[in-house]
């Protein structure tokens, strides 16, 4: 199917498929296995150009557009969740809000390095509990003086957290009137005070590892304040809407994978005398799934070219959420159940691809439904 | 739940088996989930608890439990761990081909060496016959007083510790389906080897494996039943499987369900209010009890069906069907409400919903359920 693409798009789609089938697909299997962050992969993704794809040409990126960097992020995670999760959080969390907010001076210093793949990027929110600055271990940024901050307790779930050299952390700031507001806040991790606690194991995704950041007294320069005192939520909603829209591409690429190695299967698998692909009940599984892969494909194409335009994307952003999370979940349920014993095999691809793909659909905060974001979109 | 309609032997054998659950199972599921050992133990801890072969009548030294305390037993395993669930509850899916087709003499052999503390498996399934049991290739020919077995079984739970078998082979390739016949095997027989170990993505406390036939030779009286029953006792051994394995799923989902609770109560949002008190959250849990309400409901109503001696087949098939893709539901909607935290392996439920779906595939997959249901339905 085409997709109304440019041609330069369709090349950028193109070299990633051949990228991913040389460097990624030989190690995919490893990648989930080791659970270790891959260096030689991340390194080669900053060799083709893909960690700045959409980043200003000053800063060292291709200025090529949001657009194109999901289609990355597809052809990537049909190769490897894994691989596309970090580019996710690199680019599209950590590199986006620095390149959104930062200043001039914080851009030079961290955006080049961030491009070039000498430096790996984490955007850390999360922390133990359902959503950022209440739980008893919140980070909170107290201000020493007007020159620093101090930080301190911890962070969880840290996606490429213990790889990364640059943290971008989110702390409960005190505001003048003495309420509690959010403050993002650009942390080396080199920074005395700053260590990596535990790893947190995941059913899928693995070589994106989640780890806990801890802040003991961390030190950090007011200069390395991402925007002003309280701006924390407005960065963390548009951050988490651009990163939902990239982990939209990432599920359609799972799910396409998931199809693929599912049509083959079907085709070669004999059951009462015939291929298993000319009964009924199964074509309608492949058939729904395909259908609800194209729809969501349209629905991540779209948001990323409001990304792309500047334009408002919230509301697209959320409906890719929650489509997403249908459509991810339910061409793996049905992958499997098509390949039967085998597909549940450790072995057999979309076993991996069903514990992976549940990780790029998780929800921020357990009660932030995809649906209530969109309501408040179209009741005003 | 508490149910006025349980027998005082049922509840017991349900209070018996939670307990064993809370102690031997819940504490270690992660930690054989990592590791994917076979726990091996824990049927020692069964036998010694009487609960190694729940299905097994008295007169053969078992504890007689009728199905709807079985079910009821296996529903609280599965609670603790699907895993380990299904290798506790693959003694009576072993026996049910006994009880369908058995005689007086080969119950005596097979029951013994469960009541004993032995382990039993039911291997039907080989790479080219699935869904489409039909297509078995093992072959059995008589030679003599002999039977002599030759294949391929796979995926055969518990194969790898069992000391007793149920095998099926054919005993004339050109019939199919009407020529499947099922055996008596045991492990010291020679020929009998155990092959590769699956490694799963889910219930990976159990042990599935490979096995290999190769010139087996049994005595002439270890057919059970006549030459080419077998594909009859294969179904009614999984009607009986069904309700079983539907239990056991809404075990599964119970726990999710317990786990999501729990999770929704203790948190708080960023204004300080639990999570449950979100309606969207509150109606999420709402839908998850509903669904296992219904399941449950259709596992007993079936397990009673069967107890009181009706037919069963189509409710056995809806059942399994039904309760199956609630698990599946229920633990991936856990899972969604548990955000990263249930993502990750310092919850249970990622592992619920990795267990979860194995129980849509085997014991007939939920579309050989819906041939099953339809069939009698369109007939």
């Amino acid at each position: 199917m085409r997709y109304g693409l440019t041609e330069e798009q369709d090349l950028i789609k193109q070299s990633a498929r051949e990228f991913a089938e040389e460097y990624i697909k030989p190690k995919a299997a490893e990648i989930d296995h080791n659970a270790t962050h891959p260096a030689e992969i991340f390194t080669k993704l900053a060799e083709y150009d893909y960690l700045g794809l959409y980043f200003p040409e000053e800063y060292g990126g291709s200025n090529a557009g949001f657009l194109s960097f999901a289609l990355i992020v597809e052809e990537l995670a049909k190769y490897s969740g894994s691989v596309a999760s970090i580019l996710i959080n690199h680019s599209a969390k950590a590199a986006y809000a620095l390149n959104q907010w930062g200043t001039e001076e914080q851009k030079e210093t961290y955006l080049p390095a961030l491009i070039k793949g000498e430096k790996l990027g984490a955007f850390a929110l999360n922390e133990v509990g359902a959503a950022c600055g209440i739980g008893p271990n919140k980070v909170v940024a107290t201000k020493q003086n007007d020159d620093s901050y101090v930080l301190s307790e911890r962070k969880a779930y840290v996606a490429n957290g213990g790889a990364a050299d640059v943290y971008i952390i989110l702390a409960t700031t005190l505001s003048e009137g003495g309420k509690e507001n959010l403050s993002a806040f650009i942390v080396e991790a080199n920074t005395p005070g700053l260590t990596v606690g535990k790893i947190t194991k995941t059913m899928g995704l693995r070589g994106c590892r989640f780890a806990e950041i801890v802040l003991e007294q961390v030190i950090v320069p007011a200069d390395n304040r991402l925007g002003y005192e309280g701006l924390g939520a407005k960065i963390i909603s548009e951050t988490l809407d651009v990163a939902s829209i990239a982990q939209g591409a990432q599920v359609v690429g799972i799910a396409q994978a998931a199809l693929e190695e599912t049509l083959r299967y079907s085709k070669e698998r004999v059951q009462f005398g015939k291929p298993i692909n000319t009964f009924p009940a199964i074509q309608n599984m492949l058939a729904e799934m395909a259908a609800n892969i194209h729809l969501l494909r349209l629905g991540v194409y779209h948001a990323a070219q409001l990304v792309e335009k500047g334009d408002p994307f919230n509301l697209e952003a959320a409906i890719v959420k929650l489509n997403a999370a249908r459509t991810g979940q339910s061409a793996l349920i049905d992958a499997i159940q098509v390949q039967g014993g085998y597909g549940y095999s450790e072995e057999m691809v979309v076993s991996r691809l069903f514990r992976d793909i549940n990780g790029c659909i998780l929800k921020d905060s357990s009660h932030e439904f995809p649906e209530q974001k969109i309501a408040a979109e179209i009741l005003v | 739940m508490t149910d006025v309609f349980f027998t005082p032997k049922q509840l017991e054998l349900q209070r018996k088996v939670k307990e064993f659950t809370e102690k031997h199972i819940i504490p270690v599921a992660r930690e054989y989930d990592e590791s994917g050992e076979y726990p091996e133990w824990v049927f020692k801890e069964a036998h010694k608890a009487g609960l190694n072969c729940l299905v097994i009548p008295e007169e053969y030294g078992g504890p007689g439990y009728d199905s709807l305390a079985v079910g009821l037993a296996v529903e609280e395993w599965g609670y603790g761990c699907a895993g380990f669930a299904t290798g506790l509850s693959a003694n009576g899916l072993a026996s049910y081909p006994l009880a369908i087709a058995g005689t007086e003499k080969q119950k005596q052999l097979y029951y013994s060496r469960l009541v004993a503390g032995g382990k039993g498996c039911f291997a039907l399934t080989e790479p080219g016959a699935g869904s489409d049991a039909g297509a078995v290739s093992t072959v059995a020919k008589l030679e003599g007083e002999e039977w002599v077995l030759n294949g391929t079984k796979c995926f055969a739970t518990q194969g790898g510790y069992a000391d007793i078998y149920v095998i099926f082979a054919s005993t004339d390739l050109s019939k199919g389906a009407k020529g499947l016949s099922a055996f008596i095997v045991e492990r010291e027989r020679e020929g009998l080897a155990v092959g590769a170990v699956e490694h799963k993505m889910g219930i990976r406390a159990s042990n599935t494996v490979e096995l290999q036939l190769k010139n087996v030779r049994i005595p002439k009286d270890h057919l059970l039943g006549q030459e080419g029953e077998g594909m009859k006792i294969a179904i009614k051994t999984l009607d009986m499987a069904r309700p079983i394995v539907a239990a056991m799923s809404v075990g599964v989902a119970r726990r999710a369900l317990d786990e999501a609770i729990k999770y929704v109560k203790t948190q708080l949002d960023a204004e300080g209010k639990s999570l449950a008190e979100h309606q969207s959250v509150g109606f999420k849990i709402a839908d998850m009890a509903t669904q296992i309400e219904a399941a449950r409901l259709l596992v007993y109503h079936c397990l009673r069906l069967k107890d009181s001696g009706q037919p069963y087949s189509k409710e056995a098939a809806m059942a399994k069907m039904f309760a199956t893709e609630t698990a599946m539901k229920v633990t991936r909607d856990a899972v969604e409400l548990m955000g990263s935290y249930g993502y990750s392996q310092d919850s249970i439920v990622e592992k619920l919903m990795r267990d979860a779906k194995i129980t849509q595939i085997y014991e007939g997959t939920n579309q050989v359920q819906r041939i099953v249901i339809s069939g009698q339905l369109l007939k």
